[in-house]
């Protein structure tokens, strides 16, 4: 089932008057059940692998804090992380691994056929995966206490609002929040139902708006002009923002009216003025879990400088490889982990450059936030690309100056559009800076009337119906 | 209870918005230059209606007018296929009196549109032709369009009518020379298949014999190809066939009438110079006469 679907709009309209009409063990039933019927919706095998997944931690939670021998805690812990990650591993990766296996063999000679098998990737694995291994890693070193409620723990893991596609969220932060009694909250629908309504703002309106223009230039980009295809790489920065940005506010608007708190996903980390701010910034529950499971795990910044970058390279290539399994992904975690490196290797210098050359400070933010984007934006091309093939073809074309003009371009409506969108996006996210939306419609019923309403006539007008799956559940 | 008044108030100001918005966008829509716009107001009666996709805007108005000294009106729209055709014909025809010619350029069969169709929702409160198509290939739509009159405004059909509001939309068609990059594309091993789906030969069909019923000439043309295009569609004959076989009409095949290559903008559209040029070769043909009714 996804958000942007009339099934969701009926699933969800039967579900909250009921979750608001039960109380205690009922209400987490319904939570629970409710949650296996939306991921089920997809597809019902998978429930299997998620019940696993649930059934298998629980359990080594529960063992692991009642031993205190190390060697078996150890074995437990590498129990949930190597089952965790084999599930990941063989309905991810087996045919990427078998694939670049079958790439060696040939290079090195070999001309017999691999063969390959059918896997279909469960939805959301990669999410409700790391959420699952946060909460044995927590217990193992003592982080937090292990959840003596099975229905709680089932809840936490498969709970639908961010089951598919985040944001991460941890054991200590969710669980805890069973403890609080959640009842019908005037202040919570509000806040809920605006960031639900943006959410859909950004997925329908936006990010389906640009898809198409998107996709027609990396289907063909030889076909293009380099200003359409500038266009393309543009649009294509913002479409991935607004669907996955989007996805986290739905998914964290539909909680908080549910009474739970999750974390930010996303602070406008176009906005960045360097690598360092946009890991802050974008996938905000993805980074920190890296930073805090493998970064700092693998040593951090703790040992000289040499082994950070190293650290830095390991975890940024292993985050490319968590979004898909493809060398292109890596290759975007790989640029992603040098530019963190140049950043720390040049930053000092390039910001006394610029101080040196008496630029304002507002100029110098600027133009690293300008440095940034366009950085950004080049390591999204392979992001999207189908293979390095295609992401050449693309980068080739952009460099093709020659056709650089207007006419060039085609598909205006779609450029005329998609620009309106992202000016209106902008303009809403810049602004709320000043005038912090939020507490504005909590305070003021008229503003709260007008700004829903003038949401979903944008949502109306401009919105793209084609039921586009959110990008991430591919991840 | 009463904290939550707001909700009722969202409901009742979406709703009353959305009509409001709704009906000063159909009055933008209906003031516009653009083709339909006009049409549907009444300000289309012409002698000639000329039909066709991309291909079909090749029937460069401002000329005709001026070298027959008669009224024209164009039908043509990108990608617009055999059904929103018939659908915009028949209106047409119960809005004007009989035009003496109908040009129909036949490749609008290459294709099934249904976004265009959708597109054209911005038209569907002047057509009941347009919502049957409509509630025929997406009944969600349909429903769509009905809960909410702005959305009928959600296309390009709706951006071209703002974009047109203040001027003529009669020279629509492309100003520049194909690109050596285009032509480069034309390898020995190129193929183009003219994939057309079997109905819209018979859709056609349909509509030449609801204008012969009406007595009304109906001239059926292939626009030209960039002619060494030509020689790599791998279909072009069964497809004239097939469509003469569903008009039981004879389909007058220019695919290779323009030679010159200054005269195209890519591999199937003339460009301005070339259309008047082809356009002179349809009068001397004899294929816009009318004394050959």
């Amino acid at each position: 089932m996804v958000f942007n679907s009339i099934t969701f709009l009926i699933f969800i309209g039967l579900f909250f008057p009921l979750y608001f009409s039960l109380k205690g063990r009922a209400r987490l039933w319904l939570c629970f059940l409710a949650s296996y019927l939306f991921y089920g919706w997809w597809d019902w095998r998978f429930l299997g692998l998620i019940a696993t997944s649930t059934v298998l931690d629980f359990w080594i939670g529960q063992t692991l804090e009642q031993t205190s021998e190390t060697n078996k805690r150890k074995r437990l812990l590498w129990l949930s992380v190597a089952v965790n990650l084999g599930f990941l591993a063989f309905f991810k990766y087996f045919n990427f691994f078998l694939d670049s296996f079958q790439v060696l063999l040939t290079n090195i000679g070999y001309s017999g056929e691999l063969g390959s098998l059918q896997i279909i990737l469960p939805v959301g694995i990669s999410f409700y995966t790391f959420q699952s291994m946060s909460y044995t890693i927590d217990i193992y070193y003592g982080k937090i206490k292990h959840e003596k409620d099975w229905l709680r723990f089932a809840t936490f893991i498969a709970f639908f609002p961010q089951l598919v596609a985040g944001p991460i969220v941890r054991a200590k932060e969710f669980l805890p929040q069973f403890e609080r009694e959640r009842k019908l909250d005037y202040e919570r629908i509000i806040v809920g139902l605006g960031q639900v309504i943006w959410g859909f703002f950004k997925k329908v309106a936006v990010a389906d708006s640009l898809a198409p223009f998107v996709d027609q230039c990396f289907a063909s980009p030889t076909s293009f002009g380099s200003l359409h295809l500038l266009i393309g790489v543009i649009f294509y920065s913002f479409q991935i923002y607004c669907d996955f940005s989007g996805y986290s506010d739905i998914a964290i608007g539909l909680a908080r009216m549910m009474g739970f708190d999750f974390p930010k996903n996303f602070r406008t980390p176009y906005f960045s003025k360097d690598f360092s701010e946009f890991w802050t910034r974008w996938h905000i529950t993805l980074s920190s879990w890296l930073r805090d499971y493998l970064y700092i795990p693998l040593g951090g910044n703790r040992h000289g400088t040499f082994h950070t970058y190293k650290n830095l390279m390991i975890t940024m290539l292993l985050g490319g490889l968590w979004h898909g399994a493809s060398w292109v992904f890596v290759f975007w975690g790989f640029l992603h982990g040098m530019y963190l490196v140049i950043q720390r290797l040049f930053g000092t210098y390039w910001g006394q450059f610029l101080q040196w050359i008496r630029t304002p400070k507002v100029v110098r933010q600027l133009i690293n936030m300008a440095l940034v984007y366009v950085f950004t934006c080049l390591a999204w091309i392979f992001f999207r690309a189908t293979d390095f093939e295609n992401a050449i073809q693309l980068i080739s074309g952009l460099g093709n100056l020659e056709s650089f003009n207007l006419s060039q371009v085609t598909n205006k409506f779609w450029v005329i559009k998609g620009f309106l969108l992202i000016g209106v996006l902008l303009l809403i996210e810049v602004s709320d800076f000043r005038f912090d939306y939020k507490s504005l419609m909590v305070k003021s019923v008229a503003f709260r009337v007008a700004s829903m309403s003038v949401l979903i006539w944008l949502i109306a007008f401009m919105g793209t119906f084609d039921s586009n799956a959110f990008i991430y559940f591919q991840f | 209870m009463k904290k939550w008044y707001w909700l009722i108030a969202i409901v009742v100001i979406l709703f009353v918005g959305d009509r409001i918005m709704g009906k000063l966008l159909e009055n933008i829509v209906l003031s516009s230059q653009f083709r339909y716009s006009r049409m549907y107001r009444g300000d289309a009666a012409a002698d000639i209606l000329l039909v066709g996709n991309s291909r079909g805007l090749i029937f460069y108005q401002p000329y005709l007018e001026e070298e027959l000294g008669v009224k024209t009106f164009n039908l043509s729209y990108n990608g617009l296929p055999a059904d929103l055709t018939d659908a915009l014909v028949k209106d047409y025809l119960d809005l004007y009196s009989k035009p003496k010619l109908v040009l129909i350029d036949v490749s609008l069969c290459d294709r099934i549109n249904k976004e265009l169709i959708n597109g054209f929702a911005t038209y569907a409160s002047q057509s009941e032709r347009i919502k049957e198509l409509i509630r025929n290939q997406d009944a969600k739509v349909a429903g769509g369009l009905e809960v909410s009159w702005l959305y009928r405004y959600n296309s390009e059909v709706f951006q071209r009518a703002l974009f047109y509001k203040n001027k003529s939309d009669e020279d629509w068609l492309l100003d520049r020379k194909i690109t050596e990059e285009i032509k480069a594309k034309l390898t020995p091993d190129y193929e183009f298949i003219i994939k057309y789906p079997k109905e819209m030969p018979k859709q056609l069909g349909e509509t030449v014999a609801y204008l012969r019923k009406q007595n009304i000439n109906v001239k059926l043309v292939l626009n030209p190809y960039y002619p060494p295009f030509v020689d790599h569609i791998t279909n072009l004959d069964e497809f004239i066939k097939d469509i003469e076989v569903a008009t039981q009409m004879k389909v007058v095949n220019y695919a290779t009438a323009v030679q010159k290559e200054a005269y195209f903008g890519d591999f199937q559209h003339l460009n301005k110079a070339g259309s008047k040029v082809y356009l002179e070769q349809l009068i001397k043909d004899g294929v816009i006469d009318f004394d050959n009714k």
